[in-house]
């Protein structure tokens, strides 16, 4: 068994920790844990590719996932889940974006306009199974006072989904090892995402 | 904290923190580094636990004085490590090849992190594997974070029992990669020990010389014999055609060849340097062909052509011939190569996909790394380039205003290494009458700076460059680690901070301070400047402000951000567009097609620059809800 999971989004989004958060549930399953991180520049508001694979210790191996073979993408920034097309194909792989726009300054720079929601789906079909959009920034910082337990949310989601092939128990007990300080909030916004992405299951999806 | 998990436990755990458990399970009692992604981590993580644990750690002020601080401690009994990434090596490697040469007494591991592709790096991507040639010492590489540990581990027991220091080497994918990792049982450090003189080991003068080098030789045949089979690993397989590969080229191999269906013998070589003989030997002669997995230069490759002329001179070598000696590897380059090599296919056209997304991705706004919301050096910036205007020279250096290298910032002119953006504007300045401004960080100016400005106040000729010293408080780029300015070690000990300006005067130069936060302030402190002839500095001070949050944040406050008055904004774009702060926000709002500025609450860090810079003063303080 092996499953990719590609996490998308900028520099400050809280990525990282939501990386471990996954790795850690899926190392309580007993699974063998590969992936990575790319920080350094690109921490100070680039776009920060993170890479979680679980499975078989004899099939994961390579730190990051091939070309065209993410099984899950999640897009912490709407913009990005349209460059991590590289590692989706159609056949396989389903996004899940967080609609939070976070406009690069090049889009006033150059003139370049941020797209829009439905001109960010319309270039990533030819490359996903499945899109789903929610604005769980927006409701992170409703509920939970700051944007950035959408990410919590989002993950809770996908379990909720049933995109995300780990129990809902293992990323609970990741959640309180990963963010011991916001323990109690980071819970209540899984429960939330998971909650959301139940009652989502019998829902139309957005494509 | 995984990293100090019960033994027998699976963990996940960064590369750079299984080096760390790799160094405690060897019972390391004193580690000395400074920061330098990819390799940043492992100072970090020491830096946490080190007081828990027991050990000695410091950040020390550059690569080559924790380099020299940590032999110290080996010389006189204690396990020590220093760490750093491979620029960083080469500030250090001045002090290295005499401690090879003489030998260590405890176990002492070099680690060091390459960055091929340049992920957390500008300037090259040397590759640092010359250097345990150049200098005569043994070099392990590991493959995963597993391995990380295991091969730390493994090097502090070389290291003693050789008394020679060791490089244990790692790449980006590898440090910044996590895996799943066996834990083992932590050692008790020994933190004590004493110096004996011992002229047979430490005399390094000339005839003596010549037998330490004798030496160093005679080890490094040794540990080939004793470890080049035990160290490295064979994977039988089928067929004629074999891999030699390390590092993480190892597991692009496996699961590249898993993908396309293949098994053919795969030689695995962790100690490369120095290189078993006989183990390649052994390995290449009953083989038609090879192909050598190894990012960067050809130097396993080039070892094998040596050994093939007598081992097997028909044998067919593949390496740099397929695969790039420039960026890394990866499944996407490295299948490519084996499908070549074995005449099979995967089934993906990589090529087309590409296409593909190039397309999805026409026009696409781009996002690159940029300065922090907030960040004082956007302030100073912007200040400096109000008073010397677009044609001055921008010397500029590593630290986090490396980014100042991008638009619409564009003044970094040249980037050469730590504190040389001070060295090389002297050359320039007395060769030409430009204005030139160098920039250096803090931490930097601490690291390598201090002499480049001497030699102004030495060699006072020509017209001399300004220096603006970006101060922070902190080396941030990294991670926030602290250096003599900060006025705490890496264990949390509270010391003086020393005053860049205290030691620029004392180094015979004009300076000057100001508030990074205030444009009237640097202006003014520039202005007077660019009228002083002779050696001159000015020091930018304003905190990080991604630390000043979090010190907001511990005390229970929220810090205050801005907003803007859309009956004041004239929308001339200067905040955007020559400021360009990336909370500031340009959009088109629907049904109307309005252009709109608007400052996103969930970035602003509340610096209060763009309020001075706007020119109607249409930006001000933001209430937030229930404030009145």
């Amino acid at each position: 068994m092996k499953f990719d999971v590609m996490l998308t989004g900028v520099g400050g989004e809280g990525v990282l920790t939501t990386q471990v958060m996954i790795a850690r549930a899926a190392n309580i399953e007993g699974h063998y844990v590969r992936g990575v991180q790319l920080h350094g520049l690109a921490q100070r508001g680039g776009v920060i590719p993170t890479f979680i694979r679980f499975g078989s210790e004899k099939e994961v191996s390579s730190p990051g996932i091939m070309q065209a073979n993410a099984d899950l993408i999640l897009a912490f920034e709407a913009l990005e889940a349209v460059r991590a097309t590289y590692y989706a194909r159609k056949e396989k792989t389903t996004f899940v974006i967080n609609d939070y726009p976070l406009v690069p300054i090049y889009a006033s720079l150059f003139n370049i306009p941020y797209p829009t929601m439905s001109e960010i789906v319309r270039r990533i079909k030819p490359f996903a199974k499945q899109i789903h959009v929610f604005r769980t920034s927006h409701l992170g910082r409703e509920k939970f006072g700051s944007a950035i337990f959408g990410n919590t949310i989002l993950v809770g989601i996908v379990t909720g989904l049933g995109l995300l092939p780990l129990k809902a128990d293992s990323l609970r007990e990741a959640i309180k090892v990963t963010a011991p300080r916001e323990m109690e909030n980071n819970i209540k916004a899984f429960e939330l995402g998971l909650q959301l992405g139940k009652e989502k299951r019998s829902a139309r999806r957005v494509t | 904290m995984d990293v100090l998990e019960e033994p027998g436990k699976k963990v996940v755990l960064l590369g750079n923190e299984a080096i760390v458990r790799g160094a405690l399970e060897a019972g390391v009692g004193f580690v000395a580094a400074y920061p330098g992604t990819p390799s940043s981590e492992v100072p970090m993580t020491f830096s946490r636990i080190a007081k828990k644990v027991g050990l000695y750690f410091e950040y020390s002020s550059n690569e080559k004085v924790a380099f020299e601080a940590a032999t110290g401690a080996a010389w006189s009994g204690v396990r020590a490590m220093t760490s750093q990434k491979h620029f960083g090596l080469n500030v250090a490697a001045d002090s290295i090849p005499p401690v090879a040469y003489t030998g260590v007494r405890a176990g002492f591991v070099v680690m060091v992190a390459d960055d091929p592709s340049a992920w957390s790096s500008a300037q090259t991507e040397q590759d640092t594997r010359y250097y345990a040639r150049m200098f005569k010492m043994p070099m392990l590489e590991p493959s995963n974070p597993q391995e990380c540990l295991d091969y730390t581990k493994l090097a502090f027991d070389i290291s003693e029992e050789f008394e020679i220091p060791v490089f244990l080497r790692t790449t980006t994918k590898i440090t910044h990669s996590i895996g799943t990792v066996r834990l083992g049982e932590m050692k008790k450090p020994k933190i004590r020990g004493r110096f004996q003189k011992d002229p047979d080991k430490y005399y390094n003068l000339k005839p003596h010389l010549q037998v330490l080098h004798e030496r160093v030789n005679e080890k490094l045949k040794q540990i080939e014999e004793k470890y080049g089979q035990k160290l490295n690993t064979v994977f039988p397989g089928e067929g004629k055609i074999g891999i030699i590969t390390s590092g993480v080229s190892f597991e692009y191999a496996k699961e590249a060849l898993l993908e396309l269906g293949l098994k053919p013998p795969i030689a695995k070589i962790v100690l490369t340097h120095p290189i078993s003989k006989s183990f390649v030997s052994n390995f290449i002669k009953d083989k038609e062909a090879v192909l050598v997995l190894e990012e960067l230069e050809p130097i396993l490759e080039n070892f094998v052509e040596q050994i093939a002329k007598e081992a097997n001179p028909n044998l067919v070598i593949h390496g740099k011939d397929l695969l790039p000696k420039s960026d890394e590897y990866n499944l996407e380059r490295v299948i490519p190569a084996l499908e070549k090599i074995f005449g099979k296919k995967l089934g993906i056209d990589f090529n087309d996909h590409k296409k593909k997304v190039d397309s999805a991705s026409k026009n696409l706004t781009p996002r690159k790394p940029v300065l922090c919301p907030g960040c004082p050096h956007r302030s100073t910036f912007y200040a400096v380039k109000k008073v010397f205007g677009d044609e001055a020279i921008y010397a500029g250096d590593i630290g986090c205003y490396i980014l100042g290298a991008l638009d619409p910032i564009n003044m970094q002119d040249f980037i050469v290494s730590m504190g040389a953006g001070i060295g090389v504007s002297h050359g320039i300045g007395i060769v030409s009458d430009q204005d030139v401004v160098a920039f250096v960080g803090d931490s930097t100016f601490f690291h390598a700076a201090m002499p480049a400005i001497l030699n102004y106040r030495f060699n006072n000729a020509g017209k001399t460059p300004l220096v603006v010293v970006l101060d922070n408080a902190i080396t941030a780029m990294t991670g926030h680690q602290p250096h003599p300015g900060s006025g705490f070690t890496g264990m949390g000990e509270k010391v003086e901070p020393v005053k860049i300006e205290d030691v620029v005067r004392a180094l015979g130069a004009e300076v000057k301070v100001s508030n990074a936060f205030s444009q009237k302030q640097l202006i003014q402190a520039l202005q007077e400047l660019k009228s002083i002839k002779g050696p001159k500095v000015l020091v930018s001070r304003g905190g990080c402000r991604l630390l000043t949050r979090r010190q907001f944040h511990a005390k229970g406050l929220a810090i205050p951000i801005f907003q803007i008055d859309q009956e004041k904004c004239t929308k001339c774009g200067i905040c955007t567009n020559d400021f360009a702060c990336p909370a500031i926000v340009k959009a088109t709002v629907e049904p109307r097609g309005e252009t709109v500025y608007s400052i996103n609450p969930d970035i602003c860090l509340g610096c209060a620059v763009c309020m001075q810079i706007c020119p109607e003063g249409a930006i001000h303080i933001a209430k937030r809800e229930g404030e009145k």
